[in-house]
């Protein structure tokens, strides 16, 4: 079983994905909205989701590669 | 939610003291105007009645519930070619020209801060025009196109492309002229792993020797943090003047008098902005790199490229509004076409004033009563 350290030595670059997200987010609500509260209020949503989505990638990776 | 409506809100610097607790008609107006205030963003002016502070209805500015709430659109205000230019140039920049001030501020430090962060992590490297001369993409490589999106911090990368291509642009066994430059490398071979070390300056200059032009020079500096002057001469070689990367190789070979002469000293100078910001990498150039830095030169290319997408949402923005509008529009009884919505001054206005003054009967005569 990969141990936590070496989880996080392969995923370093995994964790670059936080802020791309989060710029995405603001970015893409900004562009769909005008109102502050709706353009930050859609851009937390979208940025948990993105997050949720590739947890649940990763998630699903590591089960698959576990023990290799 | 207008005149004839009761109001939520506490009354404080709108209306007196006599007003807070009373239930009437000088509440509903006021609180009419209070909610107005709120709801569209026109503020209504307050009128001196004596000692009382009244806000009258024909005095009001306000849009009536049957109109909805209107939105000023300030990219019909301004020149849509002027801000569509400023927003491709800078992202951000067309959103600051039309008053936008928070959406310029959130498209300025996201894209402007992906496109820095990922040059920063390809050390300068990853932004570059090397096209495909012989397919579609003759001019502007695809990966390029998507970084060229992000506006003037990309597109010296069109020229830098046609001056490293120039056949002046080679590696130079000498120069025409004295050159003195902060150096960082080491000295080889190696007489023991992990020594060498050499900071310092390096200065050379050419001459003419027994067999042709040569260089000769020294560098003064720190061998392994001692201090040391070596005398240089015989081999020379530096790098491309124009090429991607801010550090320019140079090898000098290592001359008598000195005790290690036949060693050389390999290492780097400064490359300056001007050759080195947005030129294209050597194939060589791009191995190393791709050794050294591995999934971190990926992901640099992938922040500039994401950066450049993102800009032609925010230039979309800039010069026709909001896709999906205010976010609002839930509110608005006319619909979501945000095209439908009045404007709030002039027509509404007319419209809202003729409404009170119909339902200014009452609190009129309210009004005329002493406090």
């Amino acid at each position: 079983m990969p141990s936590v350290q070496s989880l996080l030595f392969s995923s370093n670059v995994t964790w670059y994905l936080f802020p791309l997200a989060l710029a995405i987010s603001l970015v893409y609500s900004a562009s769909r909205y005008e109102l502050p509260e709706r353009i930050l209020g859609r851009a937390i949503r979208l940025f948990l989701q993105i997050i949720g989505f590739m947890s649940a990638a990763f998630l699903v990776l590591w089960i698959l590669t576990y023990g290799i | 939610m207008h005149v004839g409506q009761s109001c939520p809100l506490s009354l404080d610097s709108v209306a007196s003291a006599v007003h807070r607790n009373e239930p009437s008609p000088f509440h509903v107006s006021c609180a009419t105007i209070r909610f107005c205030e709120l709801s569209c963003g026109i503020r209504a002016q307050p009128i001196d009645r004596g000692n009382i502070n009244l806000i009258e209805t024909s005095q009001m500015t306000v849009v009536s519930s049957s109109t909805g709430v209107a939105h000023p659109k300030p990219w019909e205000e301004k020149s849509r070619w002027i801000a569509g230019l400023l927003a491709i140039l800078i992202p951000g920049a067309g959103h600051f020209y039309q008053g936008r001030i928070l959406k310029g501020l959130i498209y300025s430090f996201s894209i402007l801060g992906l496109f820095a962060w990922g040059q920063k992590l390809g050390e300068g490297t990853v932004v570059y025009n090397l096209p495909d001369k012989g397919g579609i993409f003759r001019h502007v490589a695809l990966s390029y196109a998507a970084q060229l999106a992000t506006g003037a911090v990309a597109m010296p990368a069109l020229i830098q492309n046609k001056r490293a291509e120039q056949s002046t642009n080679q590696k130079l066994t000498r120069i025409a002229g004295p050159l003195t430059a902060e150096f960082q490398g080491r000295l080889v071979p190696l007489d023991q792993p992990n020594r060498g070390t050499l900071i310092g300056t390096v200065t050379v200059h050419p001459k003419e020797g027994d067999y042709g032009p040569e260089m000769e020079g020294t560098f003064s500096g720190s061998l392994d943090g001692e201090r040391i002057e070596i005398p240089l001469g015989g081999r020379f070689e530096l790098d491309k003047p124009i090429k991607a990367g801010f550090r320019r190789q140079i090898e000098c070979g290592v001359v008598e008098p000195s005790a290690l002469a036949g060693k050389m000293i390999e290492g780097s100078i400064p490359r300056s902005l001007f050759n080195a910001y947005g030129s294209p990498p050597d194939v060589d150039q791009l191995q190393e790199l791709n050794g050294r830095l591995g999934k971190l030169y990926e992901l640099a290319l992938v922040f500039t490229w994401i950066a450049g997408l993102l800009n032609i949402l925010a230039f979309w923005d800039c010069i026709c509004g909001p896709a999906y509008g205010f976010g609002d529009e839930h509110l608005n009884p006319l619909g979501n076409d945000d095209s439908k919505t009045p404007p709030a001054t002039g027509e509404s206005q007319r419209r809202v004033a003729s409404d009170a003054e119909t339902s200014r009967a009452e609190p009129r005569a309210a009004l005329k009563s002493p406090a």
